[in-house]
């Protein structure tokens, strides 16, 4: 991993078009401004990572289950 | 038509009629055909199968069938990614996990966003939203 050191007020250019900005250093944190395309998707990493770790869990299924639980959320549905 | 074995047997599909990631599922950015495949079962539950790794399939349905206020809009971005124009279909499905416990929950957190015009499918992260990626189904 590339590292640099930065002050606030600083930037750093990705590539052509994005550029990420130091806004302030308080209290432990770092408020960070960016720049980039609209169809440049930014998130958060943990918020990314807990996305790819749930479509992981979501693999992880037997047909048995999937065919009871079918069986059971439509006589729900009918119930109703 | 083609088949493929998967960890649920041998499954016979159309090439023509693949559902296409543009950008696989998050996570899974290589799978970008998958088979839609009915439901054996009444309900609203139905699976799709990855044919770029068979051992990859994923549980999905339609929100509105438990959270019916449930709405996501694609942005501009998005709408390309579909290839479809402001007045084309744009359908929200939600990534289904399946313990074996039964106790499933819906990933509202990062739907679905589904074009029946171009069969392409892209799963997007909501950001600044009270949905979460684990949802109960509603008491």
């Amino acid at each position: 991993m590339l590292v640099l050191t930065r002050k606030s007020g600083e930037g750093i250019v990705l590539g052509d078009d994005i550029t990420i900005k130091i806004i302030e250093l308080k209290g432990g944190g770092v408020r960070i401004g960016i720049d980039a395309p609209r169809d440049k998707k930014i998130y958060r990493q943990e918020v990314y990572d807990r996305i790819i770790e749930e479509n992981k869990m979501a693999t992880q299924w037997d047909m048995d289950t999937l065919v009871s639980l079918s069986t059971n959320l439509s006589t729900e549905k009918k119930d109703k | 038509m083609k088949t493929i074995q998967t960890r649920f047997g041998e499954v016979e599909y159309d090439p023509a009629n693949l559902l296409h990631f543009p950008a696989g599922m998050i996570g899974f950015p290589t799978l970008h055909n998958f088979i839609v495949m009915p439901n054996k079962k009444e309900g609203p539950l139905f699976w799709i199968q990855s044919i770029d790794d068979p051992a990859i399939a994923f549980v999905l349905t339609d929100p509105s069938n438990f959270f019916p206020n449930y709405q996501v809009a694609p942005e501009e971005s998005e709408k390309n990614s579909l290839q479809i124009s402001d007045d084309d279909d744009c359908f929200v499905l939600s990534v289904v996990t399946v313990p074996p416990d039964q106790k499933i929950t819906l990933n509202l957190a990062a739907p679905i966003l589904f074009s029946p015009k171009t069969n392409r499918a892209i799963q997007v992260i909501l950001e600044n939203t009270e949905y979460q990626s684990k949802t109960p189904l509603p008491a």
